[in-house]
């Protein structure tokens, strides 16, 4: 540990503020009031105490009237430089984040903690060094192989890292407006958990953004490709197709081709698609009726039907002949997919994907064209609904008997578009809104996707562990993003002021304090270090190997 | 830069700077370079005699007194009149010339005196912001002090505070005039004036309207 004092960028001196309400801090009359971004990492050195703090706010102050009435001329630089600092001074707002002691015994006894205490009048503010960003967040390459650096504070180049135990523990949030990064972010979280193997993830991949090649969105005409998943890792990620041929018009070969059939939908995953398929509440009741006589078989025995057959059908079970003719009519359109067969021949998806997800081979679900959001509803709903069933199964095999090889793998389930699952209503019928709720209990987490998180509902957004949050400008939905975190006055207008591009907050369980990153670049130095040797000269391929050779078999 | 000190050498005031610095001797000075002589002194204040008619140091310069422990001033009036006091000159009508032509003897019935603020003394080489404990010896000789010494006397604020907390004197008028001199002294560097400006505002109680006219003139 080193010692204090060598952070040398001052920039200011705390003048007044309160525990509750963040500190104020006078900018020296030197640093220029536009360095100091929203967001930015700074220390206050008290007495005792290192106070790791974010920048909220800024301000222009005058202490007299007369200068602002009578501004310098615009040519009269001299008296402008004269008054700045003096008559006219600018005041930063700083939210304190973490303490530290500054005895270095202590620091490794106590490490940094939740502000307590303010530093007293006059402690100097300093711009953070990356020994401090080190300190908090943690390095990557640590022992145990639980920091995954997901880009850098603000005008600074020093890894901000993601403890990923934490992060697979809960279900997690990425939100932003579209277009400001979130399926980089996700890819790039996808990949820490992976690299890492502290979750196995299945990956509801709606626009097929994940397991193979992306375009880059960048200016002009120019697009490029970066690498998926299945390229970063091999054979530790499956690709999953419900439209085979889409996936291969792609050049990609999928792993498995996904069929449903009818048996496997029930009425719960019939329930929330009430919204897109415009059901009426007696509809989903009728439906009931149906399965209570035909159990697995009422979707195939309804669908049978023709036309004029309902009516009677309704009345042969007591049901109400509109409302199911309404709902037979609906159901129809299920019929329309490709992927819904009445007949399984290569044996049960879901099956399929456990046992991927057993050895923790990473599943990715493409959707291909189908990317309706009534298919990709129904389709992951039913998925995750029954996966959720088994993952429910085996934690309580492993309660009773508490043999480690029993210990279910950590799933995360990451899903777009999160809140057409997650809206009041929908949440309370879709498994999703169980999963989030009940979180770790039953080893499975949510990775929730979402440009809307005001539609998610309160109650689950509470329940999120870790928040990593690109630019939002509508206020509900920066209100709906810090939801259920503590002292968030200031991170309103951090989370207001973020680039549109490579820049996110992260907030919450994986992470000591909230921080705004630069997004770590997703290029060939990520690949590299995420163990993938396409990119790599013979030679260096050659080294990797034998050391990976070594690793693994010893020397000899 | 280049063009506003070229405009700053044309203003008449930074002539006669140039001029007096000129005239300067080597460090210490001897004896004959002096350039006035105590005839009055208390514990805040001196006047002196300049050595030749109309020949005091400009206002608003800095001013050493030599002693045991040398006096620090900055000369805030000068004045010339009769010696005797009953005897007031009389205009002539003629140009200063013709009059030394013709009467030579008036020019020596005349005095150029100067007063000077006291605003500290020299401790061995250390300037010390403080008033001396004994006023200056009457008959002490003054000597202007150079660059060096107005820089050592200057690197703080405290003579602004020494001037400013002067009663009776053009508090702003000997404020300008100093600063320009000391500015001369510290090369015209800008970030000592900003500095300076800075401890202005703080002096003038964030008097806007007085900093703002100041700062423009010391500038001009």
């Amino acid at each position: 540990m080193k010692a204090k004092g060598r952070r040398d960028a001052r920039l200011g001196v705390i003048t007044r503020g309160s525990l509750v309400e963040g500190l104020e801090m006078k900018l020296d009359p030197s640093e220029n009031i536009e360095d100091m971004k929203a967001g930015k990492f700074v220390v206050i050195e008290g007495d005792k105490h290192d106070f790791f703090s974010m920048v909220t706010d800024m301000r222009l102050e005058a202490t007299n009237q007369e200068v602002l009435l009578h501004p310098p001329e615009r040519e009269d630089e001299l008296l402008r430089q004269v008054l700045s600092g003096t008559s006219t001074y600018n005041i930063v707002s700083l939210r304190p984040m973490l303490m530290m002691p500054k005895d270095p015994a202590s620091q490794d006894l106590e490490g940094p903690r939740p502000v307590k205490a303010i530093p007293s009048h006059f402690s100097m503010v300093q711009e953070a060094i990356e020994d401090d960003v080190a300190k908090i967040f943690g390095r990557e390459g640590d022992d145990e192989g639980r920091f995954f650096s997901i880009g850098s504070p603000l005008d600074m180049e020093t890894p901000v890292c993601v403890d990923m135990v934490r992060f697979a523990e809960r279900s997690n949030g990425i939100f932003g407006k579209t277009g400001t990064g979130k399926s980089f972010l996700t890819r790039l979280v996808l990949c820490g958990l992976i690299h890492f193997d502290r979750a196995v993830n299945l990956i509801f991949d709606m626009h097929n953004e994940y397991g193979f090649k992306a375009m880059k969105e960048t200016a002009g005409a120019n697009a490029t490709f970066v690498k998926g998943l299945k390229q970063l890792f091999g054979s530790r990620v499956a690709i999953f197709s419900l439209d085979p041929d889409s996936t291969r018009a792609r050049g990609v070969q999928p792993d498995y081709e996904v069929y449903i059939s009818y048996d496997q939908i029930t009425v719960e995953d019939i329930a929330p698609l009430q919204d897109e398929l415009k059901l009426n509440p007696t509809a989903v009741e009728s439906a009931y009726l149906v399965y209570a006589i035909y159990k697995e078989r009422w979707l195939r025995t309804l669908l049978n039907l023709e036309g004029p057959d309902v009516e009677e059908f309704a009345r042969e079970i007591g049901a109400h002949p509109g409302s199911l003719v309404a709902l037979h009519r609906k159901l129809k359109r299920l019929e329309a997919f490709p992927f819904m067969v009445s007949k399984l021949d290569d044996g049960d998806v879901v099956d399929r994907i456990m046992e991927y997800l057993d050895r923790g081979i990473n599943v990715v679900l493409e959707f291909g064209q189908q990317t309706s959001m009534l298919c990709y509803l129904l389709v992951a709903n039913i998925i995750a609904r029954r996966i959720h069933e088994m993952y429910v199964k085996k934690s309580e095999r492993f309660y009773a008997t508490q043999k480690p090889e029993d210990q279910p793998r950590q799933l995360m389930i990451s899903i777009e578009e999160a809140h057409k699952f997650l809206n009041p209503s929908a949440a309370k019928q879709t498994i999703f809104g169980t999963i989030a709720r009940e979180m770790r209990k039953y080893y499975v987490s949510l990775l929730i996707v979402d440009q809307r998180p005001s539609s998610i509902d309160d109650e689950v957004l509470s329940q999120i562990g870790t928040r990593i949050t690109a630019l939002l400008n509508d206020e509900k939905d920066i209100q709906a993003v810090l939801t259920g975190v503590s002292g968030t006055e200031g991170l309103r207008s951090v989370l207001a002021s973020l680039d549109s591009k490579q820049q996110a907050l992260v907030i919450g369980h994986a992470v000591p304090m909230p921080v705004v990153i630069k997004t770590r670049e997703y290029g060939p130095d990520f690949y590299r270090e995420m163990g993938c040797l396409d990119d790599m000269s013979e030679e260096e391929r050659r080294k990797k190997v034998e050391a990976d050779a070594v690793a693994l078999f010893g020397d000899s | 830069m280049n063009t506003s000190e070229e405009k700053k050498r044309q203003t008449p005031l930074s002539r006669f700077m140039s001029a007096e610095g000129a005239g300067k001797g080597s460090f210490p000075p001897g004896v004959g370079e002096h350039v006035g002589e105590v005839i009055e002194s208390s514990t805040t204040e001196l006047i002196a005699e300049a050595c030749h008619l109309h020949g005091a140091p400009s206002f608003g310069r800095f001013i050493r007194v030599d002693a045991e422990m040398s006096i620090i001033g900055i000369v805030f009036n000068v004045f010339t009149h009769s010696v005797e006091p009953n005897r007031r000159p009389m205009a002539y009508g003629k140009t200063e010339e013709e009059l030394r032509l013709e009467q030579p003897q008036i020019f020596e019935l005349l005095r150029t005196e100067f007063q000077a603020l006291v605003i500290g003394y020299l401790d061995g080489d250390s300037p010390v912001h403080i008033v001396p404990p004994q006023p200056a010896r009457i008959h002490s000789f003054v000597h202007l002090c150079d660059d060096e010494e107005v820089r050592r006397f200057t690197g703080t604020d405290d003579y602004l505070r020494s001037i400013l907390g002067t009663a009776k004197l053009p508090t702003d008028e000997l404020l300008i005039a100093a600063l320009r001199h000391t500015l001369e002294a510290h090369e015209n560097s800008r970030a000592y004036l900003v500095r300076m400006g800075k401890e202005l505002s703080r002096l003038l109680r964030d008097d806007y309207d007085r900093l703002s006219s100041m700062i423009r003139r010391i500038a001009q």
